[in-house]
């Protein structure tokens, strides 16, 4: 009788172990998700200020950190129905994580503090191309974020200009496998550091705009003065990733 | 040098302790020179005194050392390819060009020097205030394509290295072709009938001319060009927009550093060209070569920039700098990503304006 409650309480400690472990790992995926998304969302951002942020007639653009920040939230509210402003209000769910809530906000301070370092690059009259692209900005967010936060998030490719956005050994091989499959809004999630990390891998697609400078000659050398990759509309561009540390993994 | 730069004359020397710090001075030396100076006081002996038992260790070499950092003094107009406007790199604002790199090779000179990493902390102001900061001590030096050679009194007071590019001058641009073909014609080389050069004056004389507030361009022509009319713009960008976009003042011709303007003409502004004289040869109203500046007290600093020129020089690394950003194709967005410096955003104007152009005097 002792042996089977025993056997009993182990067996229902395991259940509530793993449950936990599902639970724990289901949020960190959603977050990871999202804050993909939402560094996502402020590239797009960028992408759609380009022609302000490059007009060589104008100084101050208007293209304040405020302004940013209005427009990531409507881009990320049409993408994902989350609406930023309300999110401290929103009810905990698995939909929005209680980490997520904490994660989101700061990616976005990040975020702001790169537009704002970037006025005095942007607002500079008479200089048309000021390399302040969807690229630069995230690379600047990501790492940002990255050094106030427990999790980490980069943009990588298999052909980097930046050697920081290096892909490392699982990295170079999600994106190789990426690379070999069509155009999906799919991603990448699997345990990783023996179950204490999660890692989420969000492709990013070439889209129309991208190829002035990273399209056809390849070679050639583009206004910023790196070799164009010879890339098409919908190639793989290459991926964000997050890596969330597991609590419960890394008892 | 600032006030935070100077010290009191006791300080010890820390880079070199064997120079005699007060630690080392016996107590009743330094007594007898106490009261000595007291019995000297204002005929001048007393910091003398001082120096025999302590020399005086704080020189504007030992404050860089101190604070690990050197405060550098660049124009926020672009003077391409010496200084290329500010770019936004994956590592944040950064700004590039040929000066750029010498101050890099300065700065690793000083590290050397003080046996600890030094930063340079990037001061962009506008070209005219750059004397202003170096005076108030808000720089230790300055470098911009700034001509060692230029008579004007707003440079008078400052002290040149030795030069860091032999081939700077004086030159022009226009937009127009019967400007240029009317320059060609009038700016005859020497013959036996005419053995000199024909004056700048002459070759100018009637037209418009354009030049930036506070440069070499805007002293000479204020000294020189007394039959031309002069058009003071803010920087070269204003020029060029002025030039384009406006008839009144209309704009015949840029004056400016000949390096600059070829840059641009080939790379930039391609439908603008160079002077050239009726023979085809280069059209110079002057030749000029450009130096660091510094302040006229800071010797030490000065021995030192000089040697680190000389040594750039005697290695060849200078002509190879010239080379770099002169004639090789590249893109700058690129080389500030990889080798640019970031600058103080703070200290910066609040929002560069490329300003713009109005009526200047010649004379």
């Amino acid at each position: 009788m002792v042996t089977l409650m025993v056997w009993g309480l182990l067996a229902w400690s395991v259940t509530d172990v793993r449950e936990a472990l599902a639970v724990e790992r289901a949020e960190a995926e959603e977050t990871a998700r999202l804050l993909a998304k939402l560094i996502r969302a402020g590239r797009l951002v960028i992408d759609q200020n380009q022609a302000v942020i490059d007009d060589p007639h104008k100084g101050d653009k208007g293209f304040t950190p405020d302004v940013f920040e209005q427009q990531l939230i409507e881009e990320f509210r049409k993408e994902t129905t989350i609406d930023l402003r309300t999110l401290a209000a929103a009810p905990s769910s698995i939909l929005i994580p209680p980490l997520a809530k904490e994660l989101l906000p700061a990616f976005v301070l990040a975020s702001k503090e790169v537009v704002r370092d970037a006025q005095v690059v942007i607002n500079q009259r008479g200089i048309g191309y000021k390399n302040f692209i969807p690229a630069t900005y995230g690379s600047q967010a990501a790492r940002r974020f990255t050094s106030q936060s427990r999790v980490r998030l980069k943009q990588t490719t298999l052909q980097p200009r930046n050697p920081k956005n290096e892909p490392d050994e699982y990295e170079t091989s999600v994106l190789k496998w990426l690379s070999g499959r069509p155009k999906a809004e799919a991603y990448v999630s699997e345990l990783t550091e023996e179950g204490q990390t999660l890692r989420v891998v969000m492709p990013i697609y070439y889209a129309k705009d991208c190829l002035k400078c990273h399209g056809e000659p390849k070679g050639e050398l583009d206004i910023s003065g790196y070799p164009k990759e010879g890339a098409h509309e919908g190639d793989l561009a290459g991926a964000i990733t997050v890596i969330v540390p597991l609590k419960a993994g890394s008892r | 040098m600032g006030h935070d730069d100077r010290d009191s004359v006791l300080t010890v020397n820390r880079w070199n302790p064997g120079a005699g710090g007060l630690s080392a001075a016996p107590r009743w030396a330094l007594l007898c020179v106490a009261l000595a100076g007291l019995s000297l006081q204002g005929c001048g002996l007393v910091y003398d005194a001082l120096q025999y038992v302590a020399p005086v260790a704080t020189d504007e070499l030992d404050a860089i050392c101190r604070r690990q950092r050197v405060q550098v003094g660049m124009a926020v107009e672009p003077f391409r390819p010496f200084v290329f406007p500010a770019i936004w790199t994956d590592e944040g604002s950064r700004v590039t060009g040929l000066d750029v790199e010498l101050v890099r090779h300065i700065v690793d000179a000083l590290s050397q020097q003080c046996g600890r990493p030094v930063t340079p902390v990037l001061r962009l102001v506008r070209f005219r205030d750059l004397f202003l900061h170096l005076s108030e001590g808000k720089l230790d030096l300055f470098v911009s394509a700034v001509p060692s050679n230029v008579p004007a009194r707003a440079w008078a007071g400052f002290a040149y290295s030795i030069p860091y590019f032999q081939h700077g001058g004086l030159s022009g641009i226009t937009r127009q072709p019967d400007v240029a073909e009317r320059i060609r014609q009038r700016f005859q080389p020497p013959s036996e009938a005419s053995p000199g050069m024909t004056a700048g004056e002459q070759v100018l004389a009637g037209l418009t001319v354009a030049v930036q507030d506070g440069t070499a361009s805007q002293h000479y022509a204020v000294a020189n060009l007394k039959d031309s009319r002069m058009v003071l713009c803010d920087s070269l960008p204003a020029a060029f927009e002025s030039a384009e976009t406006s008839a009144d003042p209309g704009i015949d011709v840029i004056l400016g550093a000949r390096p600059v303007l070829e840059y641009m003409v080939t790379r930039v502004k391609k439908d603008w060209q160079l002077l050239a004289r009726a023979d085809g040869k280069s059209f110079f109203l002057t030749r000029a070569q450009y130096a660091v500046v510094m302040s006229e007290e800071s010797y030490r600093l000065r021995w030192f920039v000089n040697t680190v020129i000389f040594k750039l020089d005697e290695s060849g690394q200078l002509e190879r700098m010239r080379a770099r950003w002169l004639d090789e194709p590249y893109a700058f967005p690129r080389r500030a990503a990889v080798e640019g410096l970031p600058f103080d955003v703070e200290k910066m104007v609040s929002q560069y304006s490329q300003g713009e152009c109005r009526a200047g005097r010649a004379r």
